[in-house]
């Protein structure tokens, strides 16, 4: 397989040069960087025919931070409080994914009690980011109340990690060699009081949308991504998932305490938008048993290893670490010349592979279905800035 | 009707045959600016969660404060709330929409980013150091990113400002741009009855006191000597 890289005029160019009718003029339409439904500042150029869409080139840099550049003027202990606002709703698991990476490059081990917490966080966080995506879809398709319903629900779990963590949206809880603060003294039983509030929730969130005969016309046989597209564009996650490949980090190369919980990995059959929905309401089902497993088994110890100064020193070398956010792999690469800043920090994230998924999806769909599509993508910005 | 004059800036006067509502113009205009704000949706990273997800949210609902009605279109909303990182390749569109903002308008900026460039301040090619480099900025809401509750604040803090801003004689007189940050220490419980007082001590206008603030003709002051009678016993009937 040979990859293309060529720049967006000539993208335009070449577009503008075939499927050229004698009927129809086919014109370009710029969606964004400001647009209510692009979910921040995503710019796409749209090549339509009428209603259908005929090229979709996504364009960005409208949010990059250049958090990879700011990383290398860093140390490890503050490289991981940029990576918040990468991917802002699964925080923790992108603290995760930086301190995964340096414990391993620096051999540093963590008791279980650390992995238990950090397990449990990532699967509240996991939730939460389900929340707001299934709001958003559905205001996304027009529906106001789904966005109600599911910020509600989030606000409840909300109180509840902001109890321990002290933030409620860039978290900064996981640190290389454990976490920031021990667990609050209600923090198991208000978890456990979540969980018997939200497993009824969810059956109404299948009455209210799921069930649905409008979002199930506006979802099913829109945005068909074959299995072998979304391996070929590297897309994870839920997308791929959905797609009907069952590869999931947590299942088929553990961490954290995954192993030793007992929860099932949805797959999708068509690869639609409507499979891409329904992974991540059972994903959250899932996450719900995973939680509940895990919360009674929490073993005593520290919170964190020892006390860490801010001089974690890497052995030279090149060390790259994965694992399972809400949409998908996060690849964190350090390349280490034996100091206490990183010579270069690089992030895989999975936003950006299924970003470029959404042209194969699209192409000779109308432009109404490109927005259900997008939607079911679960996109963050700023993540594919960084 | 008596909804409308307990809140309404100006007095009731006793007519024979009915009662009859003075005011100035710019007051009711002023007031009528502040509490239908219109926000437009822009939200580039991080913030927009809190400030455009969460406040529109059933839990602390913008609509209280009658700026729920979110706007796509610049040309269709008065409130740029700036939620997010300002980047050089968006600095550009940022300024265009701030010109298609009809007058008058107003600007909020939520968080570190927007402030002073936030945690990006250093060694950042892309950032842009402060929105305020590219437009003006009205009030700034400190955080990273600031809870629903600061943007309240916020928010009462530019209401505040409009009712006592610009006038239809002197346009486009602004104040001066000011921080509404929450004070340190509070709890959860602690912010959500300061927002209930401040709620109702900023959306109810005291009559009597807006009476006395203004500056009447000497005819008019003389006439509603009795005034306070004539707002208690007015207030019920119809005018």
């Amino acid at each position: 397989m040979t990859i293309e890289v060529s720049s967006l005029k000539e993208l335009v160019e070449q577009a503008s040069g075939d499927d050229r009718s004698p009927d129809t003029q086919e014109y370009f339409v710029n969606m964004g960087p400001q647009h209510p439904s692009t979910h921040g500042v995503l710019r796409l150029v749209l090549k339509l025919d009428g209603e259908r869409v005929l090229r979709c080139i996504p364009v960005l840099g409208y949010i990059h931070r250049s958090i990879e550049k700011i990383s290398e003027h860093m140390n490890y202990m503050n490289c991981v409080h940029l990576t918040d606002r990468m991917d802002y709703l699964s925080s923790i698991m992108n603290n995760w994914a930086v301190s995964k990476a340096v414990e391993e490059a620096a051999g540093i081990e963590v008791n279980s009690r650390i992995q238990y917490i950090r397990t449990i966080f990532a699967e509240l966080e996991r939730i939460q980011s389900h929340q707001l995506w299934w709001g958003v879809l559905g205001m996304d398709l027009g529906a106001f109340t789904p966005f109600l319903y599911g910020i509600r629900d989030r606000e409840v779990l909300n109180d509840v990690m902001e109890e321990t963590v002290g933030a409620r949206l860039t978290m900064n809880y996981v640190l290389p060699g454990g976490l920031m603060a021990d667990i609050h003294p209600n923090f198991v039983h208000r978890v456990k009081e979540f969980i018997k509030y939200f497993r009824p929730k969810l059956d109404e969130y299948d009455d209210l949308l799921t069930n649905n005969v409008i979002i199930q016309e506006r979802l099913r046989n829109v945005g068909v991504l074959s299995a072998q597209t979304a391996v070929q564009y590297g897309a994870t996650g839920p997308v791929l998932r959905g797609s009907g490949v069952a590869f999931d980090l947590r299942k088929d190369h553990p961490y954290g305490v995954y192993d030793q919980a007992d929860f099932e990995v949805p797959v999708g059959t068509v690869g639609d938008s409507w499979d891409r929905y329904w992974v991540r309401v059972e994903e959250m089902r899932q996450s719900l048993n995973i939680v509940e497993q895990l919360l009674d088994n929490i073993p005593p110890g520290d919170f964190l290893v020892k006390k860490l100064n801010s001089k974690i020193k890497i052995p030279e070398g090149r060390y790259y670490s994965q694992l399972e956010t809400a949409r998908g792999i996060l690849g964190v690469f350090i390349a280490s010349d034996k100091k206490d800043e990183p010579y270069r920090m690089h992030y895989r994230s999975p936003n950006f592979n299924n970003l470029w998924c959404l042209e194969p999806m699209i192409k000779g769909d109308y432009i109404a279905s490109l927005i259900g599509a997008m939607s079911s993508l679960d996109l963050v910005i700023p993540d594919i800035d960084r | 009707m008596g909804v409308v004059t307990d809140k309404l800036p100006g007095a009731l006067e006793k007519v024979p045959g009915g009662n009859v509502l003075v005011t100035r113009f710019d007051e009711i205009i002023n007031w009528a600016r502040a509490n239908s704000l219109w926000p437009l949706t822009f939200g580039t990273s991080c913030c927009a969660i809190e400030m455009l997800m969460a406040t529109g949210g059933p839990r602390h609902d913008l609509a209280r404060f009658g700026a729920e009605v979110a706007r796509p279109s610049p040309r269709q909303a008065d409130l740029l709330i700036l939620a997010g990182t300002i980047v050089k390749r968006m600095a550009p569109r940022l300024r265009t929409l701030y010109e298609q903002m009809a007058e008058p308008r107003y600007v909020i900026a939520t968080g570190a980013c927007t402030i002073s460039g936030g945690p990006f301040i250093y060694h950042s090619y892309t950032t842009v150091r402060g929105a305020d480099e590219i437009i003006p900025v009205d009030v700034y809401v400190p955080g990273c990113p600031p809870r629903p509750e600061q943007l309240f604040h916020g928010l009462l803090t530019l209401q505040k400002m409009i009712k006592e801003g610009e006038t239809i004689r002197e346009p486009g007189v602004r104040r001066k741009p000011v921080i509404s940050a929450l004070p340190e220490g509070v709890t959860l419980e602690d912010i959500q009855g300061q927002m209930k007082e401040l709620l109702v001590k900023e959306n109810v206008v005291d009559v009597q006191h807006a009476v006395d603030k203004l500056k009447w003709p000497s005819g008019l002051n003389e006439r509603s000597s009795g005034k306070s009678d004539a707002n208690e016993s007015g207030a019920g009937d119809g005018t």
